[in-house]
């Protein structure tokens, strides 16, 4: 029976890098399933996500002040600052989430993890490094995209809906969002991302035998995810607060 | 060449193994019968460092195992191979790559020779031209065949087998038991076989040693088997 704890599964995971090293073929195996696999499904929800902001924010300071001139600068700002990325990663939590602890969970029910172990390799560095690295990796790159997506869609909004140029949609952004803006997002895109296998991998080392067993893990691990998402969100736009 | 000695382990409030002292000796075959739940597979686990005993010793070849580390243990686990009660196939590579991963972990060997054991251990357990099948492509007795084959491939001192012929058929048990009793006769391994199966064990076993409740009820020849009046036994020996 292999019982782990967080704190030390964080731990040893991080020591095998340095004395066991990566091992490049699982790591390129998950950044395909990890990162790449999920692309579309962030592409397309982001997309939504970024074109309902526009539209409600419209709605509302047309209610409010009358006009909605501003939107696109406040849009633009909230979307760096947040959505995008607490987007990119809720989705990530459940569908990378829950697909890393129901493998990690079905290998240690079925044995393979003591198998690993018996034969030398340690389940910290094949299991778990690897998809950290990858979903690190991943984070860098689909807050980029997430953000991206988000401010064409946003742009697109503003000019189908609110009768407002590319122009002023650029000039709106350039006002409101400052370079610090997509780094801080980038920062929590990785965090974020860090944290997705790390709940996964210890639910999934956690997994108590049969078809149950499997289906707590994953919903724990997608929950538990979730909610350390939101509030190291709430942590990491307290502290860079302090930097504007 | 192990020893257990008063051996302690618990689950929570439950206690598993209660006092335990084995010797088990060299190039023997050791049968541990018992009934489901009295902690056959935790003393195997307890050898091979998988579980810690929570006091007691045991030693495997000289090594202190109740007192080695996870990374002190790779010695021990060079030397013990374990074929688990379920086949712990590694689902993400084929029947080649499960029967080479621990030759290339363990041992230097080029490319040929790792292809040369493990044809020769899939040949062992009659699954000739397998390699290239995956795992969900087995029916069960074949992917333990194939878990046994993983561990035969290493040429372990010391096997460990927890159940290795539940779910087999007939003709794959009494082919797993001659290939237990083959390694132990031409290799001098010595096997700790956890079983139900008393008719094995009477064909097979050096030793045979009967758990209950986590402590040792009888052990002995399985001439001494056959005539134990103990009430376990006798009900073991009704099924043969």
């Amino acid at each position: 029976m292999f019982k782990v704890q967080f704190i030390p599964m964080v731990l040893a995971t991080l020591e095998s890098l340095f004395t066991e090293g990566i091992r490049f073929k699982e790591l390129v195996k998950h950044i395909d399933d990890l990162a790449y696999k999920s692309l579309n499904i962030i592409v397309v929800c982001v997309s939504f996500a970024a074109a309902v902001t526009i539209v409600e924010a419209s709605f509302h300071m047309k209610m409010i002040l009358h006009d909605d001139s501003l939107v696109p600068g406040f849009a633009a700002m909230l979307i760096v600052r947040e959505l995008a990325v607490v987007v990119m990663a809720l989705l990530l939590a459940a569908k990378i989430g829950a697909g890393i602890a129901a493998e990690v969970g079905q290998m240690k029910i079925s044995e393979q993890v003591d198998a690993l172990r018996l034969l030398g390799i340690n389940p910290f560095n094949f299991l778990v490094l690897p998809r950290l690295l990858a979903c690190l990796l991943a984070g860098v790159t689909l807050s980029l995209i997430a953000n991206s997506v988000c401010l064409l869609t946003a742009a697109a909004v503003s000019v189908y809906e609110l009768d407002q140029s590319v122009t002023y949609f650029m000039v709106a952004f350039r006002r409101f969002v400052v370079m610090k803006d997509l780094w801080f997002s980038v920062i929590k895109g990785m965090t974020f991302c860090a944290v997705i296998p790390l709940v996964s991998c210890y639910y999934g080392f956690r997994c108590e035998p049969g078809a149950a067993g499997v289906g707590r893990a994953t919903t724990k691990s997608v929950v538990s995810s979730s909610i350390a998402i939101i509030v190291i969100d709430f942590i990491l736009t307290y502290i860079f607060s302090h930097f504007y | 060449m192990i020893e257990f000695k008063n051996l302690n382990k618990s689950f929570g409030d439950r206690q598993i193994l209660k006092d335990l002292n084995i010797d088990i000796p060299q190039g023997k075959i050791v049968f541990v019968l018992g009934m489901s739940g009295t902690g056959k597979s935790v003393l195997l686990k307890n050898i091979v460092g998988l579980l810690k005993p929570d006091s007691g010793e045991i030693w495997v070849d000289g090594f202190p195992v109740h007192e080695m580390s996870e990374k002190q243990m790779s010695q021990v686990r060079k030397i013990c191979g374990m074929v688990f009660q379920q086949p712990a196939l590694f689902d993400f590579i084929d029947v080649y790559e499960n029967v080479a991963y621990g030759l290339r972990r363990h041992e230097r060997l080029r490319e040929e020779q790792i292809q040369e054991r493990v044809v020769e251990s899939l040949a062992l357990v009659g699954l000739k031209g397998i390699e290239k099948k995956w795992p969900h492509e087995l029916s069960y007795g074949m992917k333990k065949r194939v878990s046994l084959a993983r561990t035969v491939a290493l040429k372990p001192k010391i096997l460990l087998f927890d159940e290795p012929t539940t779910g087999l058929d007939p003709i794959s048990t009494s082919r797993v038991n001659e290939l237990i009793l083959d390694l132990s006769r031409k290799l001098g391994t010595t096997s700790i076989v956890v079983s139900h199966d008393m008719k094995s064990a009477l064909s097979v076993a050096d030793h045979i040693i009967v758990l209950d409740k986590g402590r040792m009820l009888s052990q002995g020849s399985p001439t001494d088997m056959r005539n134990s009046s103990e009430h376990l036994i006798q009900e073991f020996l009704q099924e043969v």
